[in-house]
């Protein structure tokens, strides 16, 4: 690199500096945010409140602590349980929704599309009532299976959408050239174009195993026991109970099971993430 | 031509039944309970007694939810500005050529993959903590600045302030994704045209990108309010008891429908109060997306 194109270069960069400053805030704040939670989640509680961290090494049993005594392993596992149903199937109920409206033309497609639309924006509170008034009638309140219907249902109408875009760019010779071999319309969706829309099912298969992970309102009304409780609602109800005993430590070390699963999701496929969301909420 | 229209149906008929069953259906009976009184959550249409309006006239007259909703509205309006104003520096300094813009972005983004549970317990417990180790007490004491070293941040004083800074913060990213995406769109040559005419960044800010991004801008403001009107767990976080500082209306109606007693929420459930809630809820999002669509209307051609 010769000595002008540094120099114009850095002239450029000295332009982009409050940038870089605002953006290094961000950084060094994210970094000392996780950073302390990480180092507090490894240390004593005394040692929390003396500014002393990993003074006397660390201390594993937190985590222990937090996933024995606390019920944490339970959580994880039913967030796992969760999120993984529903996850396949939101995918298997709207893909074929998705393929059909996306590439057949039949009365009322406009008015499908439209539906789902809406759908997005109605507040959870207005459907959440008489869906738990119908999960007490068919006593099915108290198990598993309650909040992962809700979570499948809840994540149909913006999938579709989604997939509907993907399945519409799809070429239309592969489909004709199956159907001319003799394959039925059944067999030609789920050998031929299921496999290719598999990019926009992955990305949209992140996306909602991210949300439903995370999801709170929901499954605090309708997984509110301890067998049930997701990690969000257990880190939420053990909150009180470990500040009461004083337990600090053991506090921190849940928040890192909490958040460790999705963070190390985004770590690996941000690009991907991303990119969906991008996609999603552009064409809308 | 038969097999192809019965292929459609069966291609349909799951998403189209979970659409009826989880929000069509819900809908219409939230809409329908919110006229009666009804005491338990499963009680059958032969317990619900009718009152009209009276579940509305008595949210009217109601401080608590009165409050809910100016926090709601302030929510809305104050930490709209503040966060699309910050998705848009940031999503302006990414397009200016800084280098390394994936590592930034998704940087920026990182808040909106954690549980916001465990991110509001991040804030709360540590960055707002008033103990010596608390983020912000440790800070702006190194730093000499006693006014700020002295604030509680989760007292009742400073809690909205503290909650609206930690939802804004956790929220911008995803804003910036969808306005950075709308300015990746614009052509270069624009930039390069109006530049040779001796445009300066502000100027080409305000005269190119800004009319440009129109259609995307809107899209912020739809998602934002959807956002702002199912605004529950950070409420919750913040305020482990419905608190008339940080109450939101779908906080409110938790409390009413699921049984948060506190002294200004009567202990005597009426889910018919709370269907309330949520029929007002869809009315304000009606009326705000309808006030969205005059203030900026929807433009075909970008460019």
């Amino acid at each position: 690199m010769s000595m002008t194109n540094l120099k114009s270069i850095l002239k450029k960069d000295s332009r982009l500096a409050p940038g870089y400053i605002l953006l290094l805030i961000w950084l060094l704040f994210s970094i000392v945010v996780i950073g302390w939670i990480f180092a507090a989640s490894f240390s004593t509680t005394r040692e929390i409140f003396t500014n002393t961290l990993f003074k006397s090494g660390i201390h594993i049993e937190n985590y222990w602590n937090a996933l024995v005594h606390h019920n944490f392993a339970r959580y994880f596992i039913n967030s796992l349980i969760y999120t993984c149903t529903s996850s396949i199937g939101i995918i298997l109920i709207s893909s074929p929704a998705a393929y059909v409206i996306g590439r057949m033309e039949f009365p009322g497609r406009k008015l499908l599309i439209n539906t789902f639309l809406v759908t997005m924006s109605i507040p959870m509170v207005m459907i959440v009532i008489p869906l738990y008034a119908v999960m007490i009638r068919l006593k099915l309140i108290g198990s598993m299976f309650t909040l992962i219907i809700l979570y499948i249902a809840a994540h149909v109408p913006f999938t579709v959408y989604f997939l509907t875009g993907f399945f519409s760019t799809l070429p239309k010779e592969l489909e004709d050239s199956a159907l001319v071999d003799g394959c039925s319309l059944y067999r030609a969706f789920w050998r031929i174009m299921l496999p290719l829309a598999q990019p926009g099912i992955i990305t949209i298969g992140i996306f909602n195993f991210m949300a439903i992970w995370n999801e709170y309102f929901m499954a605090l009304i309708f997984a509110n026991k301890a067998e049930l409780r997701t990690l969000a609602v257990g880190l939420r109800s053990s909150i009180q109970s470990m500040r009461y005993v004083g337990d600090w430590a053991g506090l921190f070390a849940a928040v890192v099971i909490v958040f460790l699963p999705t963070f190390i999701l985004y770590i690996l496929l941000s690009q991907k993430i991303i990119s969906g969301i991008t996609g999603g909420a552009i064409k809308g | 031509m038969k097999s192809k229209r019965k292929f459609i149906m069966v291609c349909i008929a799951p998403a189209l039944i979970s659409f009826l069953i989880f929000f069509l259906y819900p809908v219409l009976r939230t809409f329908l309970i919110s006229f009666y009184k009804v005491k338990g959550i499963a009680d059958g249409m032969s317990l619900w007694e009718y009152t009209g309006f009276g579940n509305y006239i008595y949210l009217k007259d109601s401080p608590l939810f009165i409050q809910s909703f100016i926090n709601m509205f302030k929510i809305w309006f104050i930490g709209g500005i503040i966060t699309i104003f910050f998705a848009m520096l940031f999503a302006v300094i990414l397009t200016s050529g800084v280098r390394f813009k994936v590592f930034w972005r998704s940087l920026i983004y990182l808040p909106n993959t954690i549980s916001a549970v465990a991110l509001a317990t991040m804030w709360t417990q540590y960055v707002y903590n008033n103990q010596d180790f608390g983020l912000f007490k440790s800070v702006f004491r190194a730093l000499g600045i006693h006014v700020l070293a002295d604030i509680q941040w989760t007292s009742p004083q400073y809690i909205f302030i503290s909650m609206l800074i930690a939802f804004c913060f956790g929220s911008v990213g995803y804003y910036m994704l969808i306005l950075l995406a709308g300015m990746e769109g614009i052509p270069k040559e624009l930039y390069e045209a109006s530049k040779l005419d001796g445009a300066s960044l502000f100027v080409q800010f305000t005269k190119i990108t800004l009319p440009l991004i129109r259609n995307v801008f809107r899209i912020c403001i739809v998602l934002w309010t959807i956002a702002v009107i199912n605004f529950f767990v950070w409420a919750q976080m913040f305020s482990p008891w419905p608190d008339p500082n940080t109450i939101t209306p779908v906080y409110y109606m938790y409390s009413v429908v699921f049984g948060v007693g506190t002294e200004a929420i009567p202990t005597n459930v009426n889910v018919g109060m709370g269907a309330g809630v949520g029929v007002i809820l869809t009315i304000v999002v009606v009326v705000l997306y309808g006030v969205v669509n005059l203030v900026i209307r929807e433009r075909k051609l970008e460019y």
